[in-house]
């Protein structure tokens, strides 16, 4: 069992992990995202690709996994919930977590930072795992990106690096995944991409907000689109020339 | 002599800046001719012919807030292969839309249908009956199944291209006015059905063009100016 992997998703209680970290000793490998696996359609393909990434993740490292451990709460979704059913009825071991702090751990350091929006989005997510002390230099936003992690992170290299992030993924760098007060947060003078991942529920909130604020809503399903480039690149552009025309 | 390029499917348009002349040529013409070069293009066709490249969302929006003055205002070109649109409120985009599959919003069945059945579009009259055209495939088995059950062919086609323009008009949010761009600006029967539901203000084939003109104006080039917006027929 010692040196088995812990598969985990969503934002689970740091205590939680370090308890299987200690049980184990293997490193955490974060399930929503896409690892290359194989698609084991045990989840309709019309469905959200972060629970199919979770299942097919899952069923791939298979033999490497010591246990999963599951974010099952407000803090994920119900999708969530049900591919921890189904994971364990498929014979995996898992623990179900609910991650409802409401105190925020830190303050915003990586999301208003200067930092390449994907490696933004990347070190946040990281702070799951472990906590991150290094100084991040500060930018104005031209541009602001809302949402959680996309199946294909390429999206996030077409903004600029004075993007600065909310939503979920603002959340999570505050600590508290549950928080809908934060994941609302919006700077409503920023031109901001609202993105979901399709069929998932967060495309209400994405849409509902890019609406109020005059941004863009997308939603991509699978690989990122010829379309979907072109809308993202069209809105940065044309809202920087505003900006800087002003 | 400066050319710019809006690479279409099916067409392309090629502008010489200087005369501001437009040419429009099928796009099978120039694929072989790898000679041919831009100053600037958009279209996937131009992207490798080019020394400054505008996705068609950007040339298009850039044309349309060159083109119209108003602050909110919807542009949509409807192409032989793509249906595209943008929203401005105050100037600023916050809708840009990109619909590359479905042929129930494109030009390319009215094309179909036009070849088959030797239609003019030109002089085809606009019905006010519509046929329910949700997918472009299935909406042509009913263009031929009407026709067999005793329809006219022009009442046929012309319920089926209001059914597109139809779904044309809900894809840009049934706004009030459209501003219409491409090709199917000079299909009448394909506009005047449109104007059963909005304003339609028709822009012509080239919007993308002044699109690309207006990129080069903000990258410092002499696009010359002072012949703003005037047009020249090729």
């Amino acid at each position: 069992m010692r040196g088995k992997k812990i598969g985990y998703y969503g934002y689970p209680p740091r205590d939680a992990l370090d308890k299987q970290r200690e049980r184990f000793g293997g490193d955490p490998v974060d399930l929503d995202v896409d690892l290359g696996a194989p698609d084991f359609r045990v989840i309709p393909e019309v469905y959200c690709h972060i629970i199919r990434n979770i299942v097919n993740n899952a069923l791939h490292l298979k033999d490497q996994l010591g246990v999963i451990v599951a974010a099952v709460g407000e803090d994920k979704c119900d999708q969530g919930r049900f591919a921890a059913k189904i994971l364990k009825d498929m014979g995996f071991e898992v623990v179900e977590v609910r991650n409802h702090n409401m105190k925020r751990l830190r303050p915003l350091r990586i999301a208003t930072s200067n930092l390449p929006l994907r490696e933004k989005v990347e070190r946040i997510m990281d702070l799951i795992q472990a906590d991150d002390e290094r100084e991040y230099v500060q930018c104005k936003p031209t541009h602001g990106f809302w949402g959680v992690p996309p199946h294909d992170m390429r999206l996030l290299e077409l903004f600029p690096n004075t993007t600065h992030v909310y939503g979920w993924t603002r959340a999570v760098e505050y600590g508290t995944p549950a928080d809908l007060e934060a994941e609302m947060e919006v700077d409503p003078d920023v031109p901001t991409v609202f993105y979901a991942q399709s069929f998932c529920a967060k495309n209400a909130l994405a849409k509902y907000l890019a609406e109020k604020y005059d941004g863009l809503y997308i939603d991509v399903h699978g690989k990122l689109t010829n379309s979907v480039i072109a809308k993202v690149e069209a809105f940065i552009r044309l809202n920087w020339d505003v900006k800087h025309k002003t | 002599m400066t050319l710019i390029a809006d690479c279409g499917t099916s067409w392309t348009k090629i502008m010489e800046i200087e005369s501001r002349k437009v040419k429009v040529l099928p796009t099978r013409e120039i694929i072989g001719n790898r000679s041919l070069t831009f100053e600037a293009a958009t279209g996937h066709l131009g992207r490798s012919r080019c020394k400054v490249y505008e996705n068609e969302l950007i040339a298009l929006s850039l044309g349309g807030l060159m083109l119209v003055e108003e602050e909110d205002f919807v542009i949509v070109d409807v192409g032989a292969r793509d249906t595209k649109l943008c929203q401005f409120r105050s100037r600023r985009p916050v809708r840009l839309d990109w619909n590359q599959a479905c042929g129930a919003a494109t030009g390319f069945t009215l094309e179909l249908l036009g070849k088959y059945y030797e239609i003019d579009y030109s002089i085809l009259p606009a019905t006010r009956k519509r046929a329910n055209v949700t997918c472009g495939v299935f909406g042509l088995e009913r263009v031929f199944d009407s026709i067999i059950k005793g329809s006219s062919i022009e009442e046929a086609v012309a319920s089926f291209v209001h059914g597109v323009a139809y779904n044309v008009y809900t894809f840009a949010g049934k706004p009030d006015r459209i501003y219409l761009s491409g090709g199917l600006c000079l299909n009448r029967c394909f506009v005047e059905s449109l104007r059963f539901y909005c304003d339609v203000v028709e822009l012509g084939r080239d919007v993308l063009l002044w699109g690309l003109v207006e990129s080069l104006r903000e990258r410092g080039y002499d696009t010359d100016q002072d012949q703003g917006r005037d047009r020249a027929d090729a």
